[in-house]
């Protein structure tokens, strides 16, 4: 980024794509049942969204992480697509 | 020594279509006939697949909380891989039982309620059909060219040798 120039809000650039607001509490865990969160967390191929898109701690990106397997392994969520 | 385990079982539809309580019954005598106690066990929905297993495209999902000594629990999976009614399965150690999931167990054991029978277009047979009559269509259409195929082969053969015979001449 050239100087002078502010950065954008929220510490992402466009092109990387917005952070998600997943209304999260710190407390409240995550389930591979909850299927409407899951699904904000998948990108259009289905691939786990990074932790720069989820804006989650690594310990709760690792929950997410088993939650989304576990839902792949039920055939919940799709494996690709 | 037993450990409280959350168990998500996907049923088959057939089964279900031929009674819900007789294809519950099924994980349930699983759970008893290895030393376990299900202490709650509910229909928690029935819906597409992302993906289909074993051919098949809808399955019921079965959601149930029971207890069961550790030590059988590996005889507990090798019968579940060898039941054709559960397509798959998810078993995960639970500290507790939640109180929402013993009020809905609950509700299922009262007369009134009936599970809606799943849609039939989970059916894998039709599909099938299909493809093998496209297949054959296929082949159909391919041996007919090939046939043509081989009768222009056996003519080019001919025309040859009268161009041969006339170059003689």
């Amino acid at each position: 980024m050239a100087r002078g120039q502010s950065k954008p809000p929220g510490g992402l650039s466009s092109k990387r794509g917005k952070r998600l607001n997943l209304e999260l509490g710190p407390e409240d865990p995550i389930d591979y049942k909850d299927l409407e969160l899951l699904r904000k967390c998948l990108g259009p191929q289905g691939q786990i969204l990074s932790r720069r898109r989820t804006g989650l701690s690594a310990k709760r990106q690792r929950e997410l992480k088993s939650a989304i397997k576990r839902a792949r392994h039920l055939a919940l969520l799709p494996f690709v697509g | 020594m037993s450990t409280i385990y959350e168990g998500m079982f996907l049923v088959d539809n057939d089964a279900v279509r031929s009674g819900w309580q007789g294809a519950k019954s099924t994980v349930v005598d699983l759970i008893q006939k290895h030393g376990g106690t299900a202490h709650t066990s509910r229909r928690w929905d029935e819906c597409k697949l992302a993906y289909p297993i074993k051919g098949k495209k809808r399955a019921t999902y079965l959601l149930t909380y029971y207890e069961i000594p550790t030590g059988s629990i590996a005889s507990f999976t090798r019968d579940l891989e060898i039941n054709e009614t559960v397509l798959r399965y998810l078993l995960l150690s639970a500290e507790e039982i939640p109180e929402e999931e013993r009020t809905k167990s609950a509700a299922e054991m009262d007369a009134d309620f009936s599970v809606p029978a799943p849609p039939e277009d989970d059916a894998p047979e039709v599909v099938e059909e299909e493809e093998e009559e496209a297949e054959a269509s296929a082949k159909d259409d391919s041996g007919a060219e090939a046939d043509d195929e081989a009768a222009k082969a056996e003519t080019v053969p001919a025309s040859e040798d009268t161009e041969e015979k006339k170059e003689g001449e």
